[in-house]
This record gives structure tokens, sequence and C-alpha cells, in this order.
């Protein structure tokens, strides 16, 4: 309890989090459905593939390897920004923070970042050149629109993880004391 | 609870037949055999938590490793739970099997992961004592 009056008064926002975002039921259920949009990603874009190769894609516009592109790089980025332990960002308050570890977190966690973007932004770059410069017409402008989205859900899915991940040290504060 | 084990076996194995029989139907209705991968992805659905509630020590709350192996697990498990759905929606879109197909495949394929699902859940207490 003392911990938790120390976090309430050096608290940077008005509004506190509501207690129910703090229990372990939340976290799991974020952890969850952070998987079920990867999932959701992955299976748009394989989606696009299928679709490209069906009959019913009656133009020459195929998916190929470079709409694969971004995704592999958001889902890399990802998997860096998720793999890095968030307790080390704040090493800097701490006494360990001589090895710099805070700083190589900084580093990881930058080139973590920038892939994802980079990945967004190069969902966006295949949507425009292979897709809407050439004018494709509409069921196969699909094939570049799931593109695009399944690059957005990569992104809010290591968002929900990241979050439900930071709600996880409160909680294990909670259960400690 | 002796006398609900029973009962509870035995309305779980009529909804677990129901399910195979829904994913079955889906596939040999249309002569088209994809539908069985969902059976597939449901049977593999619980296996990644499993596996990682083994793998983590629960005991351990100085290194918060043993929490992100279970995270991963959750995060696998909520992975397959989704390509069960995604993936006779997908077969269905690019016309490979029919959109019947695809509804009676989900329905079946959800039946499976809730008997699995509640056959761990109501069993697991007994085995816990």
């Amino acid at each position: 309890m003392r911990i938790a009056g120390i976090m309430e008064e050096d608290r940077l926002w008005k509004f506190g989090k509501p207690a129910w975002l703090n229990s372990a039921w939340a976290r799991n259920a974020g952890v969850y459905s952070a998987g079920a949009l990867f999932s959701l990603a992955f299976y748009v874009l394989i989606d696009a593939a299928v679709w490209s190769k069906s009959p019913l894609n009656s133009s020459d516009v195929h998916v190929t390897f470079i709409d694969w592109l971004p995704f592999i790089f958001s889902s890399l980025g990802m998997l860096i920004i998720n793999s890095v332990e968030k307790a080390r960002l704040s090493a800097d308050s701490f006494s360990y923070s001589g090895s710099g570890v805070a700083w190589k977190a900084r580093v990881v966690l930058f080139l973590g970042f920038a892939a994802l973007a980079g990945g967004m932004a190069g969902g966006v770059v295949v949507f425009v050149l292979k897709f809407a410069v050439h004018q494709v017409a509409w069921p196969m402008m699909g094939m570049g629109v799931e593109n695009i989205v399944a690059n957005g859900l990569v992104g809010l899915s290591s968002v929900v993880l990241w979050v439900s991940q930071n709600m996880e040290d409160e909680y294990s504060y909670n259960l400690a004391l | 609870m002796p006398n609900a084990g029973l009962k509870t076996i035995i309305a779980l194995s009529f909804v677990l037949a129901v399910g195979f029989l829904l994913v079955i139907l889906s596939c040999a209705l249309y002569k088209e055999y994809y539908p069985l991968l969902v059976v597939a992805t449901y049977v593999l659905a619980p296996f990644p938590n499993w596996i990682c509630s083994r793998w983590a020590n629960p005991d351990d709350f100085v290194e918060s490793s043993g929490n992100a192996v279970l995270d991963l697990g959750r995060f696998c498990t909520g992975f397959l739970v989704v390509m069960g759905i995604a993936l006779p929606v997908l077969l269905a879109h690019s016309n490979i099997i029919e959109v019947p197909a695809m509804v009676m495949c989900i329905v079946g394929g959800l039946l499976i992961y809730g008997t699995i699902i509640s056959f761990g859940m109501s069993f697991q207490d007994d085995q816990e004592f």
C-alpha cells in the first residue's frame, strides 16, 4: 500500500487508471487480444495472397514478395519492441544504470519502433506505387487495402501488448505486498 | 463434484461430436477438404498455454521472465483461436469453399474449441487437489 501511495503522488495525468485495469484478468485479456489482432493481420495478408491467385482475380496484378516485405518489417519491429524488458527503460533512477542498460534498451527500442513504423509506411508505399498509381479497378484494389490494414493491425496489436505488459508491473507490486 | 463429472463428460462429448459433424459436413457436402484445417487449429490451440505454464516458474516473482513466457503462451493461443475463424473466411472469400460451408465450419470449430476449453476448466480443479 505504501508503494501505491507513492505512485499516486508522482502521477502525471489528472485521471488515474481505473482499478479494473490493473487486475490480472484485464492483463490476460489484453495479451490474448494482442495475439488475436496479430493473427487477424496475418490472415488479412494471406487472404490477399490467396485471392490474388484465385480465379476471381481477373487482372494481372498479383501479390508478390514485395507485398509481404512491409508486414515482415512491422512484425520484426513488434517482436523487438515486446522483447525488451520494460523495467530497464527507467533504469536511470536506479543504481544499475552504470552498465548502460537503459541506454541499450532505448537504442533497441528505437530500432524496433523504426522497423514498426517503417513497415506501416511501407504498406502505404506498396499501396500507392503498386495499386493507386496504376489505378487498379476495385476488387483488385482490395489487395492493396488489405496490405495497409494488415500493417495497421500489427501496430495496434503491439500497442495492446505493450499496454498490457505495462499493467504487469503494478499488478505484481500489488501481489508482492 | 463427483456426480457432476459424468454428466459433464456426456454433455461435452455430445457437443464435441456435433462440432466434428458440422466440420466434416462442411467438407464432405462440397467435396472440398480444406476446412479440416480448422480442426487441427483448434486441437493445437490449448497447447501453447499448457506448454508455457509448465515452462514458467510461477513462484518466481523477482524474475519476471516467467510472466513473459506465460504471455507468449497467451499470445499464441489468441493467434490460433482467431486463425480458426479467419481460415474459413479466407477460403470463402477466394471462392475455394462455399459460404454455407464456411458458416458450418466456423460453428463446428467453435464447438470443438469450447469443448476442449470447458473440459480443461471442469477437470482442472480435480487434478490439482
